[in-house]
């Protein structure tokens, strides 16, 4: 490339100095053209060693998500992991490869199951604060129908200790950490938590639809953890008078009464077999459904 | 009507705002709707109270009517007065299943028992709460209706909220609850205010509370303060952590309101530019107080805001996690 365009003097004075001078920055020039290809070269060449890295990177994660793969279903299958995996390559540190190996395995094959747990209404349990805690939260649910999610925050120390929770303060939940199991067997004692909460929903469910939909019947007696029920009904006839009807769930754990009392104004009805029928549909069928059988029947209106 | 009678009706008119003067005199069972239509609302007060005084003397009322009035008053406005929280402890086996009739009996008994003269008054609101109001007297005079102390308690639950308790009558009401409720020991709760429902929720965790989720949907200030777009594009992640953090400590939405917090210190003092104060051997005492109309919820904008620093010291968020507001704050811990 011609440099006219710079040194137009030079160019214009004839002779040897002149020439020479021309030839002086031709040479520079070139010198610097061969500094920016090198310097072009010495990027590109970086870029490949980065882009070969990246590669060989890749490849590991790749050859170690087979393994964990092929490790998973094994474990899937058979409840067993396989004693050696054939394809590894490095002796020395494969037993430690496979066993970091198994408890990945472990560890998705945990998550999975728990996520199925939550998808079907159960527990569902998330990790917090960089692992030294977990959030529980269990769901409640009643008739197909998702009710309130309570939740549990617990220290992961040495010993297991619930530092926040949202559960309301007549589900005895001292009760059950001090003299259940929760150090020993975590999923009992969530489940019998579970099984507590999930009755109380219930029940307090059943309540719920009770008054929505039987405006005729009124409840003349409630308790704040639904264990107690004094309804009164309206019996049609001409010995209509009021009926009190008194349900008591002992076991906090179901969501059906363990004693139905009728009292009536006429000493006959709770000894006829009408109501005795009755009673014992009480004991048997969610107190919203039996109110339907009772008013189809006409015991009640 | 003898004068005290008439005394107390006097203060219960006064106290009850205007407003509600009519819709608290239709819930009371004594007075018949014709009586009530006949009433004029408009008057002055005073000259009201002598209608009123007239037309119970009419009907021959007493001490144990006027007190029901007063009572549907206090229920339904039961924030005013200072509330107090008390705690059962050692619950027995058949804490779990006592009804309300057998609650009110052993109550009753219990109480008239220790104090003879003594007036008792239990009704259950229809949010499963048991309200007892309670007029005290002593071997020699009558009860005293112009103090009395009203107590709300829920079945089923340890928690018992009290006003207007003097000490020297707390260990007779102590005793008559722990026996009614079947529990082994009461003790004070270290949580008060002046708002009823405030202390009720914040004890029995009726407020919302938030919990670490697998998907978090980003919480959203209520009443976000217009800002320049782009400061708020680069601070986004950090002021969503804060709220997230803010609204674990402290609940989301309405918050109970609490209008103190306050911390007794016990501790040491520690500031080594202070050579007269540091290095002695009895620890400094001092009083925090913490004072708002919500408290709560100038906390929860402290943290939320960056005021506060994040992680949320356990200090402040014991209050809601352990449910109290007074601490006592020694070189041990709290």
């Amino acid at each position: 490339m011609l440099v006219l365009i710079y040194y137009p003097t030079f160019v214009l004075s004839p002779g040897v100095l002149g020439h020479l001078n021309m030839l002086e920055m031709e040479a520079s020039n070139l010198k610097q053209q061969d500094l920016r290809q090198s310097s072009c070269e010495e990027e590109l060449n970086a870029t490949l060693q980065a882009l070969l890295r990246k590669r060989d990177q890749l490849q590991v994660e790749i050859k170690a998500n087979t393994s964990l793969q092929k490790m998973r279903s094994l474990l899937d299958r058979t409840g067993v992991p396989c004693e050696r995996n054939e394809d590894v390559d490095d002796q020395e540190d494969g037993s430690d490869n496979s066993q970091l190996l198994l408890m990945m395995a472990k560890h998705t094959q945990l998550k999975d199951l728990l996520h199925a747990h939550h998808l079907i209404g159960g527990y569902d349990v998330l990790q917090t604060r960089k692992g030294k805690g977990v959030c529980v939260s269990l769901a409640t649910a009643y008739e197909g129908v998702y009710l309130e999610t309570y939740n549990l925050e617990i220290d992961l120390g040495s010993n297991l200790r619930i530092c926040r929770h949202n559960i309301p303060p007549f589900i005895p939940l001292e009760r059950l950490v001090t003299q259940g199991n929760m150090q020993t067997d975590i999923r009992d004692f969530l489940d019998t938590l579970s099984q507590y909460l999930n009755a109380y929903a219930g029940r307090k469910q059943q309540l719920h639809l009770t008054k929505e939909i039987h405006s005729s019947v009124q409840v003349a007696e409630s308790n704040a953890l639904c264990t107690i029920l004094v309804l009164m009904f309206t019996v049609p006839g001409e010995k209509a008078g009021a009926t009190l009807c008194t349900l008591q769930y002992a076991d906090h754990t179901q969501c059906l009464p363990t004693r139905v009392n009728i009292q009536s104004e006429d000493t006959a009805l709770a000894s006829s077999p009408q109501w005795k029928k009755n009673q014992a549909l009480l004991l048997e069928t969610p107190l919203h459904t039996a109110l339907v059988t009772m008013k189809k029947t006409g015991s009640i209106a | 009507m003898d004068d005290s009678t008439k005394r107390i009706l006097q203060r219960l008119i006064r106290r009850i705002p205007s407003q509600m003067l009519q819709t608290i005199l239709g819930k009371w069972a004594h007075l018949s709707r014709e009586d009530l239509h006949s009433l004029d609302f408009t008057q002055p007060k005073w000259v009201f109270t002598e209608h009123l005084l007239a037309h119970c003397e009419e009907n021959g009322l007493t001490v144990k009517h006027i007190t029901e009035l007063e009572m549907i008053y206090i229920i339904e406005n039961p924030n005013q007065g200072m509330w107090h929280g008390f705690q059962l402890l050692d619950a027995e086996e058949d804490a779990p299943s006592i009804e309300l009739t057998q609650f009110k009996e052993q109550f009753k008994a219990n109480l008239t028992e220790l104090i003879s003269h003594v007036s008792i008054k239990i009704k259950k609101h229809t949010d499963e709460a048991i309200w007892i109001r309670i007029a005290w007297g002593d071997n020699f005079t009558k009860p005293n209706h112009l103090k009395p102390t009203y107590v709300v308690h829920h079945l089923q639950t340890p928690y018992v909220f009290v006003t207007g308790l003097t000490s020297k009558h707390k260990p007779l009401l102590n005793q008559a609850l722990v026996l009614a409720t079947r529990y082994g020991s009461m003790k004070d709760a270290h949580l008060s205010g002046r708002n009823l429902t405030a202390i009720r929720d914040l004890l029995m965790r009726q407020y919302q509370q938030v919990f670490p989720t697998k998907h978090p949907k980003p919480l959203q200030e209520k009443n976000p303060v217009p800002r320049n777009p782009n400061i708020e594009k680069e601070q986004a992640e950090n002021t969503e952590n804060r709220l997230q953090m803010a609204c674990e400590a402290f609940g989301d939405g309405t918050l109970p309101q609490l209008q103190k917090a306050v911390y007794k210190l016990e501790t040491k003092f520690r500031d080594n530019s202070n050579k007269t104060l540091t290095g002695r051997e009895e620890p400094f005492r001092g009083v925090v107080e913490f004072a708002s109309t919500n408290l709560l919820e100038s906390l929860r904008h402290c943290v939320s805001s960056g005021m506060a620093s994040t992680p949320v010291t356990p200090l402040l968020s014991s209050i809601t996690q352990k449910g109290r507001n007074y601490f006592v704050i020694t070189d041990k811990g709290v």
